[in-house]
């Protein structure tokens, strides 16, 4: 898609009079704002993560890859890197589970309450996940709902460590992330026809076939888009881990934090933040291919349409 | 071939939750084995959810189903056994054309062999054996629906479903599939039913046609009973274009009903007798009335033409038969004889087998 775009404007006749410059007077203050606020934030990342630090959050002004080298041998730090990935995982993982049934429902509902009903799905996105963060605590604590209501029927003596830990963390995730992955898996079903359901069922397969054969492999862009969603933002997720995660789950997001205000360490920070956005890189390289594959599937092997 | 009942609706009946009123209301078709039955209708008079029904799509609200004297009413779709083609093909957007038409052959547990050469054979007889590996987004719409027909016929289903089949297609390919689809008809000897709104599709392709409105059979025979000798107003004017003249009958003339018309006087009309005194409605087909310049004081119809549009091959005429009686339409062949414009008086003539009589509905 992108070689096209690159492409296409050379075989073009060249117009006398493009829009060009319209266009960048129009364009010029969103590249102020995006130059303001990312491009030369992103630059003094870089430049920072050059730099190596002494005792006292003290900077020595360098550009060497020490610190690289020193975040990378340590174990602690591939540590963090693993649990992120973990974590992200496990989120990503959990949330497609449980999205999935949702979006395909409210993508082939011909109810009149469709509007309503996906609405509903994505209004918790209106309460912050700061608060939503802070009503898992309640339930998944130790003396929250879940441990209360089973303690009290005596099914357990030991409450379950559901909070302070991987669990609770996934947990909480897996349901701040699902309105943005059940609005990325609709907006990607776009194929699904139920008349090519029926076309299935008329040639002889049953409805769990019809599954397998048509409804899986027409829904996996917007899942595999669902799920690009969802590991990005979990990856950069801050508070939940953070709240929930008590202390004892250390992922990057919290640890660039740390390093930052509490350590004062910034060349680390800065180091830790080029990694996850390295890590960003690897992931959307390999949505991308994975999203080439399948289009390949519905376009033929040359991607090649008239 | 023939005459040996092979699907039988009876008593088939569709009402919808939520819906005003029954979308099919009890229908009886018989389709001869290896023939081809048309549902014609306007949209929305359910014939296309009696396709369904048939197919299994659609639960029926009442009424049966049969193939072969085998009740198949609750029978579920993946067990039917019906080749359907869906008006939009619904082929698989993900599945190449050979992995389409396939896929039936793989839910019955082919061997690969053969399912190799049946796909082969099943895309050699809709002539597209030569695009197996394409994508359905590389094909045209005239090449979709060749992949929707194979894959229907290649598991040799009892019965083929077409819905609207010609519908999506523009009109030089219309008379192309249509070509086509007879051909296979007739190299398979598949009984088929198809539905569609358009009455010339259903009048040259079809053995037999069943003419619906608002969820009723209103009447079902031959193209040449239907367009001929309709039963019904509605099929008389949904079928072809008619004039509808409505009198009142005067008694018997031989074989045929004398019914006296405004601006006609009384009109030998063939058809089912109407008892004399009773309100009789005749049909005129427009193309079998002629026209001629009127002569003074002569006898017959006269009226006046209030316009005449030139189509090409034919003149449509509108004509106010009397100084204020019906106005009828005329068509002329053109080239042959004489054109008339408006406000021409002229005599209107037809040999004795076009007025019909048509009974209303009671």
């Amino acid at each position: 898609m992108t070689a096209e775009a690159v492409a296409a404007p050379a075989v073009r006749p060249v117009r006398p009079r493009g829009p060009g410059r319209h266009a960048l007077a129009l364009l010029a203050p969103g590249i102020v704002a995006l130059l303001l606020t990312y491009a030369m934030p992103l630059v003094w990342v870089l430049r920072m993560s050059l730099n190596e630090s002494g005792e006292g959050g003290l900077i020595r002004q360098t550009v060497s890859f020490a610190t690289f080298a020193e975040v990378l041998s340590s174990a602690h730090w591939w540590n963090v890197i693993g649990q992120t990935v973990e974590l992200g995982v496990l989120v990503t993982v959990c949330t497609l589970v449980v999205s999935y049934p949702l979006a395909l429902f409210l993508a082939r509902t011909t109810s009149r309450w469709r509007g309503l009903l996906v609405a509903l799905a994505v209004t918790p996105l209106l309460i912050s996940s700061v608060a939503r963060t802070f009503g898992w605590m309640a339930i998944l604590g130790n003396q929250g709902l879940v441990n209360k209501t089973l303690g009290e029927l005596g099914i357990i003596s030991e409450p379950l460590q559901l909070a302070n830990n991987l669990t609770g963390v996934v947990i909480a995730s897996t349901e701040i992330y699902m309105p943005f992955a059940i609005l990325a898996m609709i907006s990607g079903f776009g194929r699904l026809d139920p008349e090519l359901e029926h076309a299935a069922a008329s040639l002889g397969a049953p409805r769990r076939t019809v599954f397998r054969r048509v409804v899986l492999p027409l829904t996996l862009p917007g899942v595999l888009t669902a799920a690009l969603m969802v590991f990005v933002l979990s990856l950069s997720g801050y508070v939940t881990p953070r709240l929930i995660g008590g202390g004892r789950v250390f992922v990057l997001a919290t640890e660039i934090y740390d390093q930052a205000t509490t350590a004062l360490d910034w060349p680390v920070a800065a180091v830790l933040s080029v990694l996850l956005l390295a890590l960003f890189g690897v992931v959307i390289a390999v949505y991308l291919r994975a999203q080439k594959v399948l289009e390949a599937r519905f376009t033929g092997p040359q991607g090649a349409r008239s | 071939m023939g005459d040996t009942p092979h699907l039988v609706l009876s008593g088939l009946a569709k009402t919808y939750p939520g819906a005003d009123g029954a979308a099919v209301r009890g229908i009886d078709l018989t389709v001869e084995r290896g023939r081809i039955l048309a549902v014609l209708g306007p949209s929305g008079c359910g014939k296309s959810t009696t396709l369904r029904l048939i197919a299994g799509l659609v639960a029926p609200t009442a009424g049966r189903i049969e193939v072969d004297g085998r009740d198949l009413t609750d029978v579920p779709v993946h067990r039917r056994d019906m080749g359907v083609v869906f008006q939009s093909y619904a082929l698989f957007p993900h599945l190449d054309v050979a992995r389409n038409v396939a896929f039936g052959l793989e839910m019955r547990a082919v061997g690969k062999a053969e399912v190799k050469r049946r796909v082969g054979e099943a895309l050699e007889l809709v002539r597209l054996g030569h695009l197996a590996g394409r994508r359905i987004a590389q094909l045209s719409g005239g090449q979709q629906q060749r992949v929707a027909l194979a894959r229907a016929l290649v598991v040799e289903p009892s019965v083929l479903l077409l819905d609207e089949p010609l519908s999506n297609l523009d009109a030089r390919l219309r008379s192309t599939m249509q070509d086509e689809i007879g051909r296979i008809q007739r190299e398979t000897g598949i009984t088929t039913v198809f539905v569609t709104h358009d009455q010339q599709e259903a009048l040259s392709m079809a053995d037999s046609v069943a003419v619906m409105n608002e969820g009723r059979i209103e009447q079902t025979g031959t193209p040449q009973d239907i367009y001929e000798r309709p039963a019904r107003p509605f099929v008389a004017r949904f079928v072809g274009r008619a004039n509808m003249v409505e009198g009142t009958s005067r008694g018997r003339d031989g074989e045929r009903t004398l019914v006296e018309l405004p601006g006609l006087g009384k009109v030998p009309a063939a058809g089912d007798p109407v008892e004399t005194g009773r309100p009789a409605t005749v049909m005129l087909r427009p193309h079998r009335i002629a026209l001629a310049a009127a002569a003074p004081e002569s006898g017959g119809a006269r009226g006046t033409v209030l316009s005449a549009a030139y189509a090409g091959e034919t003149v449509a005429y509108r004509v106010r038969l009397g100084d204020d009686g019906p106005v009828l339409d005329v068509e002329r062949p053109t080239g042959s004889e004489a054109s008339h414009g408006p406000g021409a008086e002229v005599a209107l003539s037809w040999d004795p087998e076009a007025p019909r009589l048509v009974a209303d509905p009671s």
